[in-house]
């Protein structure tokens, strides 16, 4: 189907068709360079799990509410469960606050001290060999840390946030935590992402595209049961003239897989009632572009600010209980296991990680007026 | 230079005298009618504004003769539907009386608000009372509605109390209910008048000037009934009365009812199926009343409005994702026409699957007012539904299935013209094929051969029929009934002014509004009393 669609009212406003045109075009010879429009539908952190999650020998990461419980004296207990009549049901917003003087652990994680958290020991992971290394020995941009072999067999890859969370409950296949953050950005229409992918000559193989990444300002386009449609509408979130997020990234695409080169992102991160940017540097992307109509499917990855990835972590203090982890042995470990961009002491400040996206075709609207953030 | 100018001018006029003039006509019956639910919502919007809920359901007119409002005609209000109007009128007035509403709306009270004041009362039942009955109260109904007012606000102690249920009695009336027509002679009275004017022009009842215009005998004279309707054709308000007429002759109320298997169209939603009305009355108005081109435009036009709901149907963007965006496809585009629109197209489809018959069965009544038989009873549709056929294309299955000779007659009105359409699936989305076999879309038009769906377009664009059949509907719409025998030559004379005009659709609604024929009066019906209305409120309506 090749059908250019214009939008005649609306001055500085360009309307980008949508990846269904591609091939199509592409196939006539058309000259002039195309775009290609889609929204962000899936968002979560690449978590390789193998059938006996063997990756994780000790087991599963012991939770907060766990030390919670060590940790309460027996008369708390019996306060808590009417005399073990009942299940303390008011856990979510207390088990948190286990500090010395009740302190909430997530927002003070160095006021008590837990075992050490359960992470991956594994050798497979997803993501992209972010410092170039194999061996993992420290560079000017990186901390000394230990590699992974990519799951397509890719040498040194980086991804400490999978060796953070991989051993998580909450994280893993069939955990909650990106479940819900994907289902409550699909309801709550809130940090929806846009990538629009310009200069494509060929949407096959094509040397040199550009791929922006924008935040919109208008909810998904829902059917009837809640999934999110193809061809939906969105305009950029404008500031001053500006996108308010994101940033271009040059790429190839090669048989229909594009890849970039490394740039600095930063995108809104809504999850869970929480908001939180995410900022990555040197994130690269690579995405398989959809024959015809169909879900575009790939791999992001790069070096998440540490105080960043924090920022969310504490405001999902919430979650602990669901999720199942403990906020000091996390942030215990994500400090010894944090890889990126070392400070001038030479303590690392962000975490590798990757993450699979899925988008479908979307109208990215461009306009000249600036929108209000939700 | 001038003396060319003066003898243009003169042409001008020469040429406007010499065209045809208004046979004689004497009319059909007065009628008396239901207010449509539409009209019914305006009224109570217009008369105590947009802030009054009006929730509730209306019971549904029987299209007749191609029209609800002939339907309405005969409609009745047994007692389960009173006890609707019933419950309107209570909130309603309820609400009209409320401490948020009432300053402004019965604008006096008394010093002691456990008391009745007949003075507020008699002031706020005659200002009210003539815009819901479409004429003044007579004295004696308004003291019935003081008295009443008085008795409840005894008992329950509370003036407005006591206001709103007389309001409420006002309410669930049949002068209010039903639009009674009276004559004066062979020709509608007055407020007969004002009321056909108001409700072909703005939906809605007559306002304070046409009312005064009634009473003060405007509407007896040519320059007064003139003055009258070129004010209100001007009003942004005749773009309600447009959309009302369109709404109806297309049956575009039966959006509400409109179903789709959610996993075949997973685009279809309630939004989509209403935007898809709402598409096609704004490029109808649009077109027709704004810019104010051909009326044949509307099966050819590219240019239209579309929402973020519509634009995932049609693949593609939309400007403004939050509301309504101006859009026109592409010259090359397969979409032309109202008829290709979703609100044509997925609306005369199954829930499943795309209808060339019910599209050609639409297009001969709705557009081109032909009459479609219906099926048999005991048709047969099992060469259509086999599921193993090795039969692709409707095209295919229907040309089987037609090979009864019972079907085929009607088959041959209805889907040589729905097949054009066949690249329109069930909801409306394009498509190349179908089951992956390629579409035929070409056949013929009452002669006029086409290749698919744009050619088609054109073909209903310069068919007689689809002029003729919009004068028809207008006048049957705008008289409330079907036309008579001898009103044949009066809408003739529709046509051709009609044609003349350059198919202006503004300028044939203006000249019925102008012409004797709308408000002739012969034969029963006419010069029904208020009372003898009110008597037959739970039976047939005739």
């Amino acid at each position: 189907m090749s059908r250019s669609n214009i939008l005649k009212l609306g001055a500085a406003l360009a309307l980008v068709s949508a990846a269904f045109a591609g091939p199509a075009l592409a196939a006539s010879g058309a000259k002039s360079p195309r775009t290609l429009g889609y929204v962000v539908t899936q968002w979560d952190y690449a978590t390789y799990e193998s059938p006996f999650a063997d990756e994780c020998p000790e087991g599963l990461a012991v939770g907060n509410d766990e030390y919670w419980w060590r940790g309460l004296s027996r008369a708390d207990k019996d306060k808590l469960t009417n005399t073990g009549l009942i299940q303390p049901i008011d856990r979510r917003g207390t088990a948190v606050l286990r500090g010395p003087q009740g302190e909430d652990v997530c927002w003070k994680p160095e006021i008590v001290k837990d075992p050490p958290m359960r992470t991956v020991k594994g050798k497979l992971a997803f993501g992209f060999n972010l410092d170039g290394t194999t061996d993992g020995k420290a560079t000017p941009k990186s901390c000394a840390h230990e590699k992974f072999t990519g799951v397509d067999n890719t040498p040194g890859v980086d991804n400490q946030v999978y060796r953070l969370l991989g051993c998580l409950y909450g994280w893993r296949r069939n955990g909650v935590m990106d479940a819900y953050d994907d289902e409550e950005r699909r309801n709550s229409g809130r940090g929806v992402i846009l990538m629009e992918i310009t200069n494509v000559d060929d949407a096959r193989n094509d040397d040199a595209v550009d791929i922006t990444f924008y935040r919109a300002i208008d909810p998904f386009s829902l059917d009837a049961t809640g999934k999110i449609l193809p061809y939906g509408s969105y305009r950029i979130d404008m500031a001053n003239g500006k996108p308010r997020y994101g940033a271009t990234a040059k790429g190839k695409i090669v048989n229909g897989v594009l890849t970039t080169t490394p740039i600095d992102l930063s995108l809104p991160y809504y999850a869970n009632s929480i908001f939180a940017e995410m900022r990555l540097r040197d994130m690269q992307f690579r995405l398989e572009l959809p024959q015809g109509e169909g879900k575009a499917k790939g791999l992001m990855g790069g070096y998440y600010d540490f105080d960043k990835w924090w920022e969310y972590m504490m405001k999902a203090e919430f979650l602990v209980a669901t999720g199942d982890w403990s906020c000091p042995a996390m942030w215990e470990a994500a400090h010894r296991l944090a890889d990126g961009y070392p400070d001038k002491d030479g303590k690392c400040t962000a975490l590798s990680t990757a993450f699979k996206v899925e988008a479908l075709p979307a109208f990215i609207v461009h306009q000249d007026r600036t929108a209000a953030a939700r | 230079m001038i003396r060319k100018l003066a003898s243009l001018a003169l042409l001008s006029l020469t040429l406007a005298g010499c065209g045809p003039t208004e046979p004689q006509t004497t009319g059909g019956p007065a009628v008396t009618r239901r207010l449509t639910e539409s009209q019914y919502r305006s009224v109570i919007a217009d008369v105590f504004g947009p802030q009054i809920v009006v929730a509730g359901r209306f019971d549904p007119l029987l299209r007749t003769d191609g029209l609800l409002t002939i339907g309405a005609g005969s409609a009745t209000v047994g007692a389960a539907a009173f006890e609707r109007f019933h419950a309107l009128a209570r909130s309603i007035a309820a609400q009209v009386t409320d401490t948020t509403n009432r300053d402004v709306l019965v604008g006096c009270g008394p010093q002691d608000l456990r008391t009745a004041d007949d003075s507020c009362a008699t002031e706020f039942y005659s200002r009210i009372g003539r815009l819901l009955f479409r004429r003044p109260l007579t004295t004696d109904e308004v003291r019935d509605q003081v008295k009443l007012a008085r008795e409840a606000t005894a008992v329950r102690g509370d003036f407005y109390t006591g206001l709103a249920y007389g309001l409420q009695t006002l309410l669930e009336a049949p002068d209010f209910l039903f639009v009674v027509e009276r004559a004066n002679g062979k020709q509608l009275d007055d407020y007969a008048k004002a009321t056909r004017l108001s409700l072909l022009l703005w939906n809605t009842s007559p306002d304070d000037v046409l009312l005064q215009a009634a009473e003060g005998g405007k509407l007896k004279t040519e320059d007064g009934l003139k003055q009258e309707v070129d004010r209100m054709i001007a009003s942004p308000r005749f773009k309600d009365g447009v959309r009302a007429f369109f709404t109806d002759m297309l049956s575009l109320d039966d959006t509400t009812n409109l179903q789709k298997d959610t996993t075949l169209f997973p685009a279809f939603t309630l939004t989509a199926a209403n935007d898809g009305k709402e598409q096609t009355l704004r490029t109808l108005v649009d077109l027709l009343v704004t810019r104010n081109v051909d009326y044949r435009d509307i099966f050819t036009t590219r240019e239209t409005h579309i929402s973020n709901a519509l634009g995932l149907i049609y693949r593609v963007g939309v400007n403004d994702p939050s509301g309504w965006s101006r859009f026109d496809f592409p010259s090359d585009d397969p979409r032309a026409g109202i008829q290709s629109q979703v609100g044509f197209v997925a609306l005369h489809s199954h829930p499943g699957k795309s209808s060339p018959t019910l599209r050609g069965k639409a297009i001969r009544e709705l557009l081109l007012c032909q009459r479609v038989p219906d099926p048999p009873g005991n048709v047969n549709f099992d060469k259509f539904n086999d599921p193993d056929s090795p039969l692709r294309t409707a095209r295919e299955r229907l040309a089987a299935h037609a090979n009864d000779p019972a079907c085929a007659g009607c088959h041959k009105l209805t889907d040589p013209i729905g097949l054009a359409l066949e690249n329109f699936d069930g909801l409306g989305q394009i498509r190349d094929n179908e089951n992956g076999a390629a579409l035929d879309l070409s056949g013929d038009l009452d002669g006029v051969k086409y290749a698919n769906g744009a050619e088609l377009a054109k073909a209903l664009h310069d068919n007689p029929a689809a002029a003729s059949c919009v004068v028809n509907r207008a006048f049957t719409y705008a008289a409330g009934r079907q036309t008579v025998s001898d009103e044949k030559a009066f809408v003739v004379y529709l046509e051709k002014t009609f044609a003349d005009s350059g198919y202006k659709f503004p300028s044939l609604i203006r000249r019925i509004a102008l012409s004797d024929a709308f408000y002739a009066v012969s034969g029963q019906g006419a010069g029904q009393s208020p009372a003898a209305a009110k008597a037959g409120t739970t039976e047939d309506k005739s």
